[in-house]
């Protein structure tokens, strides 16, 4: 038992390596259209820019010669890709193989909504490619030109640059190959060693300088994809693995810097209020955020609605009501309802109206509270979500002490 | 602070041991504070913490979750779900410096009504240490 786990373990340490002529994006298209061609995949979901405008949206390609069109490293993140695959088989599986090229968070996102059953990945093949980062949706769309200049900087250098979003630069899973999660799940132990990646296919280019990516496939789909691409080149994965960690370190570290930072910005009710004073209760945020998946979502509903005779009565209780009501409520609500599976993909922030820092914020409660469950959102596919399964031996601090415990169980 | 302030508590009470422990308190003519006041359901599983925070906004100055004891739950597992959700509240509102204390877990039984007396009266007791809830103040929430 131990020797195959040990085979299996070096085993998934080796990737194919691949170099890359002429243009990164290029030869990754060339990967996915070669999928496409031998028939390994029918549909490819891929990123791509819009004809006219320079915004990106996200299209569903089964024509290979169309693929010269798509751009696999997007600088902006238009619509979170969980949310593109949650439209796709919302209605039930698709029985075409369909190969989505996404950001690690956007891969995220798909398993959380896997996890609550909102995704269906029976025949999807999740890829995911090694995350630059993206920039802030609204300086993009005011100087798209100079903005794509500075992102083609990010891609080569491969550093967290601060023209990032906020959340970006914190972010640690921003390759698989590096991510923390695969040595820290629980899971690891489980027999069942398919599954346990997010992504079936992971593309790294961190720590090639441009000239090299390296493929590593995670399950038995992935496998399949990456003897279909007949790659004939191994490497070991030591050097690419050390490359991201790198950065990650940096990002840690940015991370713990960044959650202080937050915590005291907005730590009390008075500085919390304030930091959500902006808003307008327009709910983008909520619309975009690719784990909020509810139909009918609670505050949007009627529940909420009181007769006129009871917003006076609250006015005349408080002095005043600010309207439209219920900011804080939304958002603490939200945060109760999804925060365990925020990925901090950011989507919630770039589709603020008034620029308001809900992902920061978000990620920060996120951080802490999937912490306290040491839960890290989208990683394993069969770690369960923390709300949906216990253990009986645990968190028996939280309940708070009585003295007349002592005294009972004396009696008893 | 202010000697007469009495404070507004709302309690989740579970149908089955926590709310029939109260009830026994009562018939057994226990001091139960006036502070409290209980809304019954069937289950502490069916706490959504959407209720808690909406009583806290709404300006309650303490929250009360009870119970049945783990591994009591009339429901089999009803009690470990409210747990967790509890875990996972508390380290919301702690992250962000809102009054977590102002929120409780209890497990009281049906046959507990001391205990269901003395935490009421200690909760009450540091809910008055701590003043009126904050929240209520303010107006842009």
């Amino acid at each position: 038992m131990n020797s195959t786990g040990k085979e299996k373990k070096e085993k998934t340490a080796t990737g194919k390596i691949l170099s890359v002529e002429g243009d990164l994006r290029k030869t990754i298209k060339g990967l996915l259209k070669k999928l496409l061609k031998n028939n390994t995949l029918d549909a490819v979901l891929v990123p791509m820019k819009a004809p006219e405008t320079e915004s990106y949206a996200w299209v569903l390609l089964e024509d290979e010669t169309l693929l010269d069109a798509a751009d696999p490293l997007p600088p902006v993140m238009t619509v979170q890709g969980g949310r593109a695959l949650d439209s796709i088989t919302k209605q039930g599986d698709v029985y075409l193989k369909i190969g989505a090229l996404m950001r690690p968070c956007e891969i995220r996102a798909a398993v959380e909504l896997y996890k609550l059953n909102q995704v269906k990945l029976e025949h999807i093949h999740l890829i995911s490619i090694d995350c630059p980062g993206a920039l802030p949706l609204k300086e993009y769309m005011d100087n798209p030109i100079k903005s794509k200049e500075n992102f083609e900087k990010i891609v080569q250098k491969g550093d967290k640059n601060e023209a990032l979003r906020p959340v970006c630069q914190i972010c640690q899973h921003f390759s698989l190959l590096s991510s923390p999660s695969t040595e820290e799940t629980k899971a690891s132990s489980s027999p069942d060693t398919e599954n346990h990646s997010a992504a079936d296919l992971h593309i790294g280019f961190f720590g090639g300088n441009g000239k090299k990516l390296c493929l590593t496939a995670s399950t038995s789909k992935g496998k399949d994809l990456l003897e279909k691409l007949e790659l004939s080149q191994d490497d070991s994965l030591e050097y690419w693995k050390a490359a991201g960690e790198k950065i990650r370190q940096s990002a840690l570290k940015n991370r713990e810097s960044f959650n202080k930072e937050w915590q005291e910005k907005i730590g009390g009710i008075e500085n919390f209020t304030t930091a959500l004073d902006a808003c307008i209760n327009c709910h983008n945020c909520m619309r975009v955020c690719p784990v909020c998946y509810c139909q009918q979502c609670y505050f949007d509903s009627k529940i909420l609605e009181n007769s006129p005779e009871t917003y006076l009565q609250r006015a005349q209780e408080r002095g005043s009501l600010r309207f439209p009501l219920d900011t804080l409520l939304f958002h603490l609500g939200r945060m109760s309802h999804m925060v365990l599976s925020c990925v901090s993909c950011g989507a919630c922030e770039d589709a603020c109206p008034m620029s308001v820092p809900v992902s920061q914020i978000f990620s920060m409660v996120g951080d802490q509270t999937q912490k306290s469950f040491q839960y890290v959102p989208g990683t394993d596919r069969n770690v369960p979500l923390p709300l949906q399964s216990f253990l009986k031996d645990e968190f028996c601090e939280v309940e708070i002490p009585c003295e007349c415990d002592q005294s009972l169980l004396g009696k008893a | 602070m202010d000697k007469d302030f009495t404070p507004t508590i709302i309690g989740f009470l579970c149908n089955w041991c926590s709310y029939t422990g109260a009830d026994l308190a009562g018939t057994a003519r226990m001091h139960i504070p006036p502070s409290i006041r209980i809304i019954r359901v069937m289950c502490s599983g069916r706490i959504d913490p959407l209720f808690v925070l909406r009583t806290y906004l709404k300006g309650a100055d303490g929250v009360m979750m009870m119970g049945c004891h783990p591994g009591d739950c009339h429901y089999q597992k009803g009690n470990y779900s409210t747990r967790r959700r509890y875990v996972m509240l508390d380290t919301i509102l702690k992250t962000l410096g809102l009054d977590e204390k102002r929120i409780g877990l209890w497990w009281v039984s049906a046959s507990e009504a001391p205990r269901y007396e003395k935490v009421t009266n200690e909760f009450t007791e540091s809910i008055k240490k701590m003043g009126p809830n904050p929240v209520f103040k303010e107006i842009f929430i």
